[in-house]
């Protein structure tokens, strides 16, 4: 039987085109199916499938990626040429990036590590993950939580709408009681409302030179339709207008925000100008109160964000590689540990046998004091002699050296089982053990 | 023994004016705003021994000096600003009021709380009292505006220029400032209006007159009504930028006055040297 291991199979958008990921992405119950027969293939301890509109991966304990494999091509027989395959500690690097963000197509995203979750719970929940992923993915969850929480990759505004909602926000605060212009049928500026709208702003106005479209657009966006030459008028009622019609000129001039001032009282007002070539003038952000921004302003934004979430995902990578290590290294250890443990039970059966023999031997001539020196003398002989080998195994372990822990018991001629872990994690998942932390904290004992 | 316990108050100001300095420039460390708000809260309590024990000390005359109504307005403002933070909760703006506070504070430190000469009778009565009180808490509350529209003006400046930096990030948005200015400032109007008649009732009983063109007559109607203006003002729809802008000259204006009118000696019968009086008396 050769050795398990963590293996990976996936496409993403980096991978694969949207016609290969539609059709080997799995929900529900479709999933569920999937994830059964993973399990029940020859070889699999362990499966999990992150199926999300961006990637398709699958994860597998086993003793090789072909089943893995198989879940595309049988799915899609094209699949094969957009495959990446990982293994070992790519593997676990690969499932702790793609949670903190760091592999998404908005790097810094916050969706994604909810869907990480969700597919976890999943396999979870269908026998499918036993303790191997619960304490592989329990760490990367606290590794994509320390990646939110030390660094600012998830700050700042990622598209235009964001950016105008922010401004937005910024400047009138509490959306509550606003309302809103909408002139022109844009798409763009539908967007921004709609994301307004959901922000809290009460009413949204809605204004064009065509009426049927400006009418049909007021429905799409639950707004009021208003006649295009109301226009002066609204300016002095709403807070925000967003601009986004096919006129080559100005729409809103200087001289008409300088008269709308006057009527609000200088109330503030946001001009969003979404239409290029340009509506507003942009000598209107000249007069006081008058907060103007035009697409170059809100693409400034978008791209410093993405600029600055550059910038924190290095120091992002170089956290998720600090976890990456500690957990290979955990790993390691514990795969050493089935061995130190078994050297210690022989030497101390050995120490136990050596002392009751002589104290039969000699028995009736000693007093208790004197039996109990002699059974402490066996085992600080085994003590004393198992110290070094067992500070060496340990630190071989972490370095990930496996030969010294088959060496020791070849040498002690202790019966190894590199396996015995494994197999103890199989019998906890048959037993339908889910919950990933009770499951981490049972094989913490094994 | 009192200007001991201010000293320890001082420290503990610091302390939080640098919590909530690295909780500004590090939003992250969350842990940064607890402490600044503790510290600040601590700095109040050891403030509020420091003023009682001034008081058993010296029977309430350092209230007189400038330097008495410069302590009691630092305490107050802290005071304020913790209720006002336990309400809206604006860690940030921490970052700018306890530096102001430290600022008044510290040349406070190196000034005895004796005033010159002990007051006569006819100023221990309770309106006088009141009087104090409310101009300083009135004044405070002027200086916590002006700290609320350092931080619109700044902020504005980066929304309206298009360059989204620091402050953007981590300021309130502009409409919660402006209100929280005209709360202020409103509050603060109240507060200066009864300090006022109260001034003026006590001006009547001890000056023999309610009005006597003393300067500081003059800059206090001229402050009350440039506050009463700014409260008028916002009924017709003024506020943000020109509404800050007042709140900053407005303060100015307070804290410039009180300032001058102490340094020129004589010029002012306000809480004037009442040493000279006596002494003008024993001659008599």
């Amino acid at each position: 039987m050769s050795e398990r291991e963590i293996f990976l199979v996936g496409l993403s958008h980096k991978s694969a085109p949207i016609e290969v990921r539609e059709r080997v992405a799995l929900t529900g119950d479709a999933l569920k199916a999937a994830l059964g027969e993973l399990r029940s293939t020859e070889g699999v301890s362990e499966a999990m499938v992150v199926s999300t509109c961006n990637r398709v991966e699958v994860f597998v304990h086993a003793q090789a990626d072909e089943p893995a494999r198989r879940f595309f091509t049988s799915r899609a027989a094209d699949a094969g040429a957009h495959l990446y395959v990982k293994q070992g500690v790519d593997a676990i690097r690969h499932l702790f990036r793609v949670s903190s963000s760091l592999d998404s197509m908005v790097v810094g995203e916050q969706q994604i590590l909810g869907q990480v979750k969700e597919a976890y719970g999943l396999a979870s929940a269908a026998s499918a993950a036993g303790s191997y992923f619960s304490r592989l993915c329990n760490r990367a969850f606290a590794t994509a939580k320390r990646v939110r929480n030390e660094t600012d990759i998830g700050k700042g505004a990622t598209s235009m709408s964001q950016v105008a909602v922010e401004l937005v926000e910024k400047i009138f605060g509490d959306l509550r009681g606003r309302s809103i212009l909408l002139a022109g049928a844009g798409k763009m500026g539908a967007l921004s409302a709609k994301a307004l709208q959901v922000l809290g702003a009460d009413r949204i106005l809605v204004t064009n030179r065509s009426p049927e479209r400006g009418q049909a657009l007021a429905a799409q966006v639950g707004g009021t339709f208003r006649p295009w030459d109301e226009l002066t008028k609204l300016l002095v009622q709403v807070d925000v207008v967003i601009v986004s019609t096919g006129a080559p000129t100005f729409v809103l001039t200087r001289d008409m925000l300088h008269a709308a001032m006057k009527a609000r009282r200088h109330r503030s007002i946001c001009l969003i100008d979404l239409a290029v070539p340009r509506n507003v003038d942009p000598a209107c952000a000249e007069l006081g109160d008058v907060y103007a921004y035009d697409v170059d302003d809100l693409e400034r934004v978008v791209s410093s964000t993405r600029e600055a979430r550059r910038g924190e995902a290095l120091r992002a990578e170089a956290i998720v590689e600090a976890e990456v290590m500690a957990f290979a290294k955990e790993r390691e250890a514990r795969a050493a540990l089935p061995v130190l443990a078994q050297l210690r039970r022989h030497a101390e059966k050995i120490a136990r046998a050596e002392a009751e023999r002589t104290l039969a031997q000699v028995g009736l001539k000693l007093d208790d004091k004197g039996r109990k020196s002699v059974e402490a003398m066996a085992q600080a002989i085994v003590n004393k002699l198992l110290h070094g080998p067992t500070a060496r195994l340990k630190e071989a372990a972490a370095s990930g050296d496996t030969s010294l822990p088959g060496a020791a018991a070849e040498l002690f001629g202790i019966d190894h089982e590199p396996h015995e872990a494994t197999s103890a994690e199989s019998e906890e998942r048959s037993a339908g053990n889910g919950a990933g932390r009770a499951s981490a904290a049972a094989s913490e004992r094994s | 023994m009192s200007v001991t316990i201010l000293r320890a108050a001082t420290a503990l100001y610091t302390v939080a004016t640098a919590a909530y300095v690295v909780f500004f420039a590090r939003p992250r460390i969350a842990r940064a705003a607890t402490i600044g708000f503790w510290f600040l809260a601590a700095a109040f309590a050891v403030h509020a021994i420091a003023i009682g024990v001034g008081c058993a000390e010296l029977g309430g005359q350092e209230f007189f000096s400038l330097r008495g109504g410069l302590v009691l307005m630092v305490w107050l403002a802290a005071g304020i600003y913790l209720v006002l933070q336990r309400w809206y909760r604006l860690p940030t703006v921490g970052a700018f009021i306890t530096p102001l506070i430290l600022v008044v504070l510290f040349p406070l430190l190196f000034v005895g709380p004796e005033h010159a000469g002990v007051p006569p009778e006819t100023l221990r009565n309770p309106s006088v009292t009141l009087h104090i009180v409310t101009a300083v808490l009135g004044v405070a509350l002027f200086g916590l505006a002006f700290g609320v529209s350092l931080m619109y003006l700044l902020q504005e400046r980066e929304v309206k220029g298009k360059r989204f930096g620091a402050l953007f990030s981590r300021l309130p948005s502009l409409d919660a400032l402006d209100r929280l200015n005209q709360r202020l400032v409103r509050t603060g109007f109240v507060f200066y209006t009864v300090a006022i008649v109260a001034g003026t009732l006590t001006a009547k009983v001890v000056w023999k007159s309610a009005w006597s063109w003393d300067p500081q007559q003059v800059v206090s109607l001229a402050v009350f009504l440039l506050y009463g203006a700014m409260v008028q003002l916002r009924h017709t729809g003024w506020h943000g930028r020109r509404y800050a802008v007042l709140t900053l000259v407005g303060f100015v204006i307070v804290l410039g006055s009180m300032v001058t009118l102490k340094s020129v000696p004589g010029v002012t019968r306000h809480a004037g040297d009442y040493g000279a009086a006596a002494r003008a008396g024993d001659a008599q």
